[in-house]
């Protein structure tokens, strides 16, 4: 079967009509995720656009054909590790999955992911990262690149945006011997659903998916373009596609493919209200943070 | 009066069709089958039925991803009410 | 058969999880609570209890583990002390309202800053009205019926509301005393097996703890407020049935002390409760006419039952182990205060404070604190400030 054929065909388990922006990747890494993931999964949902765009429901009504919760900001590991433990006793077949913003992943819920990993909790956890606390209007988190002007961070006579660099969470896990690790693209299907379905068939530890989410609605792009983003960040490596388990970082064919020619990171950058005030200098500083980026990435590949 | 924080009342869903200004159209004759348009659709909104691809208007919010990512441009964005 | 032992508190609380079954018990150290985790853990790893010990990065997520076992149905435990608790208040308010019926232990300590371990109630307090049931053990014995009998009134199901079991850190959760240790089969004759709502189910997929309208809210608010008024009777009910089947009773909701004839009262929490009554005495053995009365249940409050035995008394103080910023004055008494106000008794009211950050409440303060209670009745007013129980007011005695 292929992936087209296996999308078309697969249940969408999320309600067919939510109020994510238009040209949201978060909604299309959601939709795409549950349906490899399937049926007989719990879900969590911590506060973020998808809780924000109704996934986890509203009132008493729910979002999801699968049963879904949502944790707090920064517990959703450690929620999911308690609905994992003990659903494990009852049916270890059924996979806990959190659904968790850059904000609740890498910033406030960094700790408690930290912790699973190390404990080995059988859970699958997913950060769609769209760079920012999006849903609140924009605000700069840990995973908000050098330079961009978020409503925290933003650039004016005294200010370039944000003066921190993008932090690098998918990596981290993998030094922590997490049992897998991936990097995703909305761009890139195929591997997304290859790397989704690694990940369901881990049982012996936490899976840490990574997707790189494009935001038109605050990374200023017009919501036709999201895929044409999130491929330009692979393309010019400022996003690599990757998986690591078990001691081994394997990059992904796409980013491979791209590695071969790379693009300049100010293709990636060209055409962001986020970015536009940016000079040649502050494009500079974050193509440098790009190759080191991926100077790391590929020694570790070998 | 309520206790328990248990949701059963039905799947919450939004009329996101009426958001659209434009509305994708295919024109079957220069369509492939690709299935491209249903992958990167972040709504689900694309079928491929009876070797024909259309879009469930119900929820299709008009993003242009579609229209965008066709490797032959056989989606065209008309827009709604004309 | 019930065995007699020499337990510290800490020793009880974990003993009383045992007991109870519980499925989960997430432990994550922390003064003066930890040996209650340590105990567990040990007696996991020596097959005397089968639950799942979980050990988290911090007491934020102990609490949410538990939530989410919670969710799941099970019966869960754990233990915390003064910064734990305030680390995990997030997660501990959350489980309270998603209507989770945990039972915790927490072995009370004062607040930072500055710097302390040591004893004092400012934690259990601070967090009165995050939904939970709270009570407060005097002894050892206390703590481990206490946990037993949580179980049965967490689960209840006119209540379904987490308790907290808190006793003095260090006072109780350090001292060792002679304990009857009940034996599994009278614990489980007491304690059903847990039938807990698994609100997670694959096979009935539901929304969960989502977002929700404030309309929705309120209803939610109104039946946790319905089921903490009803818990004041299942409180009560349970020791009541806790003393039939074990042969001793923990008082319910309030324990009174010497308060039949008495014109002037005492009001105490916790383990002070004790020294209280020897310096009762003392004072009834100087013709004074006062009696006690320890509040065991501080959530829900038993307001009417204080009331009443408040009514046509000369005086009323109240020992606090903590301090109620913007009063001159601890937080039980703010509690008696409201208490008094129901039930429209007017009398001559003090708060004295002691004990913070483990300093010593001695039969000697609360001596002194008796003696201003009945100035107090002889005034015929309240005092304004707050007694504070430390060498000053000592040493005013002497003067």
């Amino acid at each position: 079967m292929t992936v087209v054929e296996f999308l078309a065909q697969a249940e969408d388990l999320v309600s067919p009509g939510l109020s994510a922006c238009q040209g949201c990747a978060a909604e299309l890494a959601l939709r795409t995720a549950m349906k490899v993931i399937g049926p007989k999964s719990v879900v969590g949902i911590p506060p973020g656009c998808v809780a924000g765009f109704g996934a986890p429901g509203w009132g008493l009504k729910t979002g999801m054909k699968v049963p879904v919760c949502m944790p707090l900001l920064g517990n959703s590991a450690s929620l999911m590790s308690g609905i994992k433990q003990a659903y494990a006793a009852k049916d270890p077949e059924v996979r806990v999955v959190a659904f968790a913003g850059d904000g609740a992943t890498v910033d406030a819920g960094f700790q408690c992911l930290s912790a699973a990993a190390e404990r080995r909790e059988n859970i699958i956890y997913i950060c769609y990262d769209n760079e920012g606390y999006m849903n609140t209007g924009f605000q700069k988190s840990g995973t908000t690149p050098h330079g961009a002007h978020m409503s925290t961070t933003p650039s004016g006579s005294c200010s370039q945006g944000n003066a921190a660099f993008k932090k690098d969470l998918p990596l981290m896990l993998a030094m922590q011997d997490a049992a897998y690790v991936a990097t995703l693209s909305v761009s890139h299907i195929p591997d997304f659903v290859d790397k989704l379905k690694k990940a369901c068939e881990v049982t012996d530890g936490l899976s840490y998916l990574h997707i790189l989410s494009p935001c038109p609605t605050g990374w200023g792009t017009t919501p036709e373009l999201s895929i044409e983003y999130a491929r330009k960040a692979v393309e010019t490596l400022y996003f690599p596609l990757y998986e690591y388990s078990r001691g081994t970082f394997t990059i992904s064919k796409p980013t491979l493919r791209a590695a071969a020619k790379a693009k300049p990171v100010s293709e990636f950058l060209a055409g962001q209200r986020r970015f536009r005030h940016l000079c040649e200098a502050d494009a500079l500083a974050l193509q440098e943070h790009v190759d080191r980026k991926w100077g790391i990435l590929s020694r570790l590949a070998g | 009066m309520r206790r328990l924080p248990i949701g059963r009342d039905g799947m919450y869903v939004i009329d996101t069709g009426s958001w659209r200004q434009f509305r994708p159209v295919v024109r079957q004759a220069d369509c492939t089958r690709c299935g491209i348009c249903l992958m990167y659709c972040p709504v689900n909104a694309v079928r491929m039925s009876d070797g024909e691809v259309s879009f469930d208007l119900t929820y299709c919010k008009g993003c242009g991803i579609c229209k965008i990512e066709c490797p032959k441009k056989a989606i065209d964005w008309v827009e709604e009410g004309c | 058969m019930a065995r007699l032992d020499a337990l510290t508190g800490n020793e009880c609380a974990a003993q009383a999880a045992r007991l109870c079954r519980v499925d989960t018990v997430v432990g994550y150290p922390i003064t003066p609570q930890s040996s209650v985790v340590e105990s567990i853990a040990a007696m996991v790893a020596n097959g005397k209890m089968s639950s799942k010990f979980i050990t988290p990065e911090s007491e934020h997520s102990v609490m949410s583990i538990l939530k989410g076992a919670g969710m799941m149905g099970e019966r869960v435990f754990t233990a915390t002390s003064g910064q734990g608790l305030a680390y995990m208040y997030e997660p501990y308010f959350s489980m309270s309202t998603a209507r989770i019926p945990m039972v915790m232990a927490l072995a009370t300590r004062e607040m930072i800053s500055p710097v302390t371990v040591w004893s004092g109630m400012q934690d259990a307090h601070s967090v009165r009205d995050a939904g939970w049931i709270h009570l407060y053990a005097a002894d050892n014995q206390e703590i481990l019926d206490s946990i037993i009998q949580g179980y049965l009134i967490a689960e209840h199901p006119d209540v379904i509301i987490p308790v907290h079991v808190c006793y003095d850190g260090f006072y109780l959760s350090h001292q060792t005393a002679e304990v009857v240790v009940p034996d599994q089969e009278a614990v489980d004759a007491f304690l059903p097996p847990c039938a807990l709502t698994q609100m997670l189910d694959v096979n009935d997929p539901a929304m969960v703890d989502s977002n929700t309208p404030g309309d929705l809210m309120m209803e939610y608010r109104e039946d946790h407020l319905a089921s903490m008024r009803r818990a004041l009777d299942v409180v009560a009910e349970v020791d009541a049935a806790f003393a039939a089947g074990f042969g001793r009773s923990h008082a319910g909701l309030l324990e009174t002390y010497r308060v039949d004839d008495a014109e002037e009262i005492v009001v105490t929490i916790g383990a002070m409760s004790g020294t209280a009554k020897d310096a009762v005495d003392a004072a009834r053995a100087k013709g004074r006419s006062v009696g006690l009365i320890r509040v065991r249940c501080l959530r829900p409050f038993p307001a009417k039952a204080l009331g009443a035995l408040l009514a046509g008394r000369k005086a009323v103080g109240v020992v606090d182990r903590s301090v109620s910023f913007g009063w001159s004055a601890g937080i039980v008494y703010q509690e008696t205060l409201a208490a008094l106000g129901l039930a429209g008794i007017a009398v001559p009211t003090l708060s004295a404070i002691g004990g913070l950050g483990g300093a010593d409440i001695r039969e000697e303060h609360l001596a002194r604190v008796l003696d201003l209670i009945h100035d107090c009745a002889l005034a015929g007013r309240s005092r304004q400030d707050a007694v504070w129980m430390n060498h000053e007011l000592l040493s005013a005695q002497r003067r």
